[in-house]
């Protein structure tokens, strides 16, 4: 046997690996992030899906399981600040360890049309530091890096207004002077502020003092900053957090742009799922934001400004905006004197401008084609009602029965029975949950089978939710995987204080998987007839087919408006 | 299977005797700058496992974990793909499968599926290069049947026909994709020009192999290799340790010893003298996405932790690293990047440094990773890049005993490697005291640039002159799997 050799990183919080199909997806209210700050070197640039199962059990679970989870639940300790940040602290002693996790509600979804990817360029951004840590001296970084905003910005104007001309003949030797005039400068200033960072210094003291699994994602809804520290550190993170909530400073700005850059090539350019569901989602919200691919349209992060990017900061991460959960070997008393002394300081911040776009009904079936140099895939989605809308709970029972498990129907049916797929899988909430968003299916055909085929199979199985009954047994079977879920969630630091973080941001109550494990299992059966007949017709449907490109190849060139710098 | 975060679990204290690099007190620094914040290392003393052999020689690690209704247990099985026949590669893996779908025990395939996700019962048994897995999760009050289950599919499995064929197809699908993704294609082509395409390390299955496959294939190696005294068993979770082992005895105990299959691999002979080598892989791309290393030592080298904590630096603890700071931070030429040390005891381990960069860097990055390799080889490593490394292996240590699964799971991988139990402990101790001289002459002997090996997957028009610079380029065709 054989594993990585990596003398820092363990797997303290690594997800059981859980096998229910073949995709290794698991049903159940999950959140889709799409992007991650920092790769772990094993990332392939699959999309993670963060499971998002529930905190506490209740009344007709049986008593052993009752207590036990709602144990926990009565440990949580909910704590809310003067300047609007909250706090949600779970103790658990077993090990001197403790789980940090710190969820803004801000995502792909506060963004504008030609800024898009802005929500996940500041993620990056927030590793840079702050007016202490990540310099060798402030004072004097200060006035460079202004001035490097400044030139940067202006250069890239030009750059494009250059392009433009270049199109139409007119640009002058003048124009081109005047561009390598502002490069030259524009290097001096990045060769002189780059004297001053002290790289990656946040990460290094989080690593000095024990820390692992340091990362951030970025989703629709929310972007979190996670980090397990050895339960003694803790000042050391408030301290560096709290700085970073008061004070970041956009260090490295063009390089780490860059790096977004490779990011969106890896996840998305080269990747033919990546690829087939930023297609697949841009068809299917033709005005609201969950269109738009996190990471953002390639000209769209070439053309995102420091300014942009403070500005976004100022807008969206303030303490009110913020839910920090905790869970470990902590004491809750010690702890929130230590976040009165360090966040309590910060002040509080303007609300969020309202979210105002809301994608009107589809009126007709959409398709679209991906060519790839891959084989055939497939992904169909259904608009649906967002969290809370009483059908949300229905959708996640359908979710289950149609691909929760080797017994579930779409696998029983394409992949067992008539041998057309290899794997299937279902979401109830994609991209997101605050808005109204999709139910989607997806499968992988076997060869000879055509995605034509596998389209209509999984058809068939959705035509049956509208006209048979779903059986009690069905119904029994996804409660029961509900309830265990509740109880397995409960089992690492890091998983718990990221649902709590979660649940708080996007439902604004950490309790919700509480309250809609009660609704799902309110779920009837006519509920799933009407909800499904209501829901799965054609001209509410998106189909988006990954194709096998055929013949000539495209040169792929970099994009011209990047230049190495 | 290992690596040196594994834990020293059994051996009592955790960090007490911790180096004082950070030493001092935590309560007076609560406000202070977070750059020059000291705390006291972390005391811990980890659960201790009982670890029990059964007369027929299958052990059996318990720990008990109240604090959930849930209980969790593990078989590590002495069978791996390195005992595939040379036309039938796949066969270890399919029986896997095949052991976990293709009922058992008495229960028929659907049956077992119906029951086991009736009650939320978690199920997986695989078969990997060196060794097999099957495992259980379920709540404590399902633990009877669960276990029944558990044993009937390890012990007795039926390979019903339909899901024999059913896995061999989707194996079959599975190779007809391995091209679609281009850090797939990179990492096996890597793997393979190291070891040889026909070495057990790196040999992957065909269409036509698995097509040759047989069902009484699988239950021939299900009979030959599944045997009690070559399986480890982990169990963890809300039990009562007594019961617990009656169970375990009333379901393994009258299982006969049989003949475990020796776990042992042949060595790679290094082609003399060694030569660079540089192929790349035609595919529609916007990234290069490369790999860069060659093969390394076994875990039970002298030089291992030198050698680790040489990787540490150079490109293996991400922020922290060289590669990570030069390439990414610095120059924003990739996302992900590093250096690996993939080491295990049986075979010969595999260095490398990654990324996937615009096709325009695809030059300067090769030439980055070169001289960062070269500098590690030839200037020592800073004070404080040491005393960081140091610092986080010994500060990070406690999360090696996050939970009793993982307590458990270190000293199980352990044992089936043949370590003694206090191998983390031993590594600790290493790391401690570890001086740059050390750490230099680790480099020096084991990052060796003229056996470099280079693999490409990208544009097939650009790559080869972007390459020449490396050594001689020669192109890999993929040969379409169908």
């Amino acid at each position: 046997m054989k594993n990585d050799t990596s003398l820092v990183s363990c797997d303290a919080d690594r997800a059981r690996s859980r096998r229910r199909n073949t995709d290794g997806q698991r049903s159940g209210w999950r959140l889709r992030v799409q992007s991650f700050a920092l790769p772990t070197l094993h990332g392939s640039g699959v999309t993670a899906f963060l499971l998002a199962t529930a905190l506490i059990l209740s009344l007709s679970l049986n008593l052993n399981l009752a207590q036990a989870a709602s144990g926990l639940a009565d440990r949580v300790v909910e704590q809310k600040l003067a300047n609007g940040l909250t706090v949600l602290m779970v103790e658990r002693h077993q090990t001197p360890v403790v789980s940090l996790n710190m969820t803004f509600r801000v995502g792909g979804v506060n963004e504008q049309v030609g800024q898009t990817g802005l929500a996940h360029l500041y993620e990056h951004m927030a590793f840079k530091g702050t007016r202490t840590v990540g310099t060798k001296d402030y004072e004097k970084e200060r006035p460079i890096l202004e001035e490097w905003f400044r030139v940067g910005t202006e250069l890239e104007q030009r750059q494009r207004e250059l392009a433009r001309k270049s199109q139409e003949k007119s640009a002058s030797s003048e124009d081109r002077a005047a561009i390598e005039r502002l490069q030259k400068r524009f290097t001096e200033l990045q060769d002189q502020a780059g004297q001053f960072v002290a790289g990656n210094e946040m990460a290094l003291l989080y690593q000095r003092h024990g820390g692992v699994g340091l990362n951030a994602a970025t989703g629709k809804d929310l972007t979190r900053y996670m980090i397990n520290l050895p339960a003694n550190r803790l000042p050391l993170w408030a301290a560096l957090e709290a700085d970073r909530m008061a004070h970041p400073v956009l260090r490295e700005f063009y390089k780490e742009r860059g790096v977004v850059m490779e990011e969106r090539r890896l996840r998305n350019d080269d990747s033919p799922n990546g690829l087939l569901y930023e297609t697949f989602t841009s068809a299917a919200f033709r005005a609201h934001q969950y269109g738009i691919p996190t990471i953002g349209w390639e000209s769209d992060i070439l053309s995102l400004t420091p300014a942009d990017t403070e500005a976004f900061f100022k807008a969206y991460y303030g303490p009110g905006n913020a839910t920090i959960a905790i869970v470990g070997d902590i004491n809750p008393k010690e702890v929130m004197t230590l976040i009165e002394r360090t966040f309590g300081t910060i002040p509080a911040s303007p609300s969020q401008p309202p979210l105002v776009t809301v994608e009107p009904p589809q009126r007709g079936e959409r398709r679209v084609e991906v060519e790839f140099d891959a084989e055939p895939s497939l992904v169909i989605g259904f608009h649906k009602p967002g969290l809370g809308h009483p059908d949300d709970y229905v959708f996640d029972v359908i979710d289950a029965v149609l691909s929760d498990g080797l017994t579930s129907r779409l696998y029983t049916s394409l992949v067992r029975e008539k041998r057309i797929a290899v794997s299937v899988g279902s979401d109830a909430n994609y991209p997101g949950v605050r808005s109204p968003n999709l139910f989607i299916l997806n499968a992988t055909p076997r060869a000879p089978h055509t995605t034509a085929e596998v389209e209509a199979a999984m058809y068939a199985e959705i035509e049956r939710l509208k006209t048979e009954p779903v059986s009690p047994k069905e119904l029994e079977k996804v409660l029961n995987n509900l309830d265990a879920d509740l109880v397995r969630a409960l089992r690492s630091n890091g998983g718990l204080a990221s649902q709590l973080a979660l649940f708080q941001t996007v439902a604004g109550d950490w309790r919700y998987a509480l309250k809609s494990r009660d609704k799902i299992a309110a779920v009837t059966v006519a509920d799933i007839q009407r909800v499904a007949t209501e829901y799965f017709t054609k001209s509410n449907r998106t189909v988006a087919t990954l194709v096998k490109k055929a013949g000539d190849k495209h040169i792929v060139t970099a994009p011209k408006g990047e230049v190495t710098r | 299977m290992m690596n040196v975060t594994r834990s020293l679990t059994g051996l009592g204290l955790l960090a007490v005797t911790c180096i004082s690099l950070m030493s001092g007190c935590a309560g007076s620094s609560m406000l202070s700058d977070p750059r020059h914040m000291t705390f006291k290392p972390v005391e811990f003393t980890p659960p201790e496992p009982d670890r029990v052999v059964f007369e027929n020689g299958m052990v059996v690690y318990l720990l008990e974990d109240h604090e959930l209704p849930l209980i969790s247990m593990t078989a590590t099985m002495r069978a791996g793909s390195w005992l595939d026949p040379a036309d039938k590669i796949g066969l270890a893996s399919l029986t896997g499968s095949v052991m976990r779908t293709g009922g058992g025990g008495g229960l028929s395939a659907e049956k077992v599926d119906e029951e086991l996700e009736q009650f939320a019962g978690d199920l997986s048994v695989s078969i990997g290069r060196q060794s097999g897995s099957a495992s259980l999760d379920v709540l404590s009050k399902d633990l009877k049947r669960g276990l029944q289950i558990f044993v009937g599919l390890i012990r007795t499995p039926a390979f019903e026909p339909a899901r024999v064929e059913l896995a061999k197809l989707q194996s079959i699908e599975g190779i007809r994709r391995r091209h679609d993704n281009p850090g797939s294609i990179v990492g096996r082509e890597f793997g393979k020009l190291l070891y040889g395409e026909d070495h057990p390390s790196a040999r992957d299955s065909t269409i036509q192999s698995i097509t040759r496959i047989t069902r009484d294939d699988m239950v021939a190696f299900h009979r030959k290799t599944i045997h009690p005294n070559g399986i480890i068993l982990g169990v963890t979770g809300d039990f009562d340790k007594s019961e617990m082992l009656a169970l375990l005895r009333d379901v393994f105990g009258d299982w006969k010893k049989g003949e475990a299959p020796v776990l042992k691999i042949a060595d790679v002979p290094q082609s003399q003298p060694p030569k660079p080598i540089v192929r790349f892989v035609n595919k529609e791309t916007s990234q290069t996405h490369l790999r860069l290393g060659h093969l390394s030592i076994k875990q039970q080298d002298p030089d291992y932790v030198s050698l680790a904590i040489a990787n540490d630096i150079l490109g293996g603890s991400s922020f922290r690293s060289r590669l990570f700071n030069d390439v990414r931070t610095k120059r924003g030429l990739a996302y992900s990047v590093g250096s690996r040390l993939n080491t295990g005891v049986h075979d010969q381990g595999i260095w490398l440094m990654r990324a996937e960069t615009k096709l325009p860097s695809t030059q300067e990055v090769i030439a980055r990773f070169v001289a960062n390799m070269e500098r590690m080889r030839t200037e020592l490593v800073t004070d404080s890049e040491l005393a960081e490394a140091k610092e986080a292996y010994v500060n990070s240590f406690v999360f090696s005993f996050s939970s009793p699964s993982a307590i458990v799971g270190r000293l199980i991988e352990l044992e089936y490697d043949g370590l003694p139990k206090d191998f983390l402990q031993q590594v600790r101790a290493r790391v401690v005291a570890l001086s740059k001289e050390e750490i230099l002459a680790a480099a020096k002997k084991h990052f060796n640039p003229e056996r470099l090996t280079i693999v490409a997957v990208g544009s097939g028009e650009a790559l080869p002159k972007l390459l020449s610079g490396f050594g001689d380029v020669k192109e890999i065709k993929l040969a379409p799997e169908s």
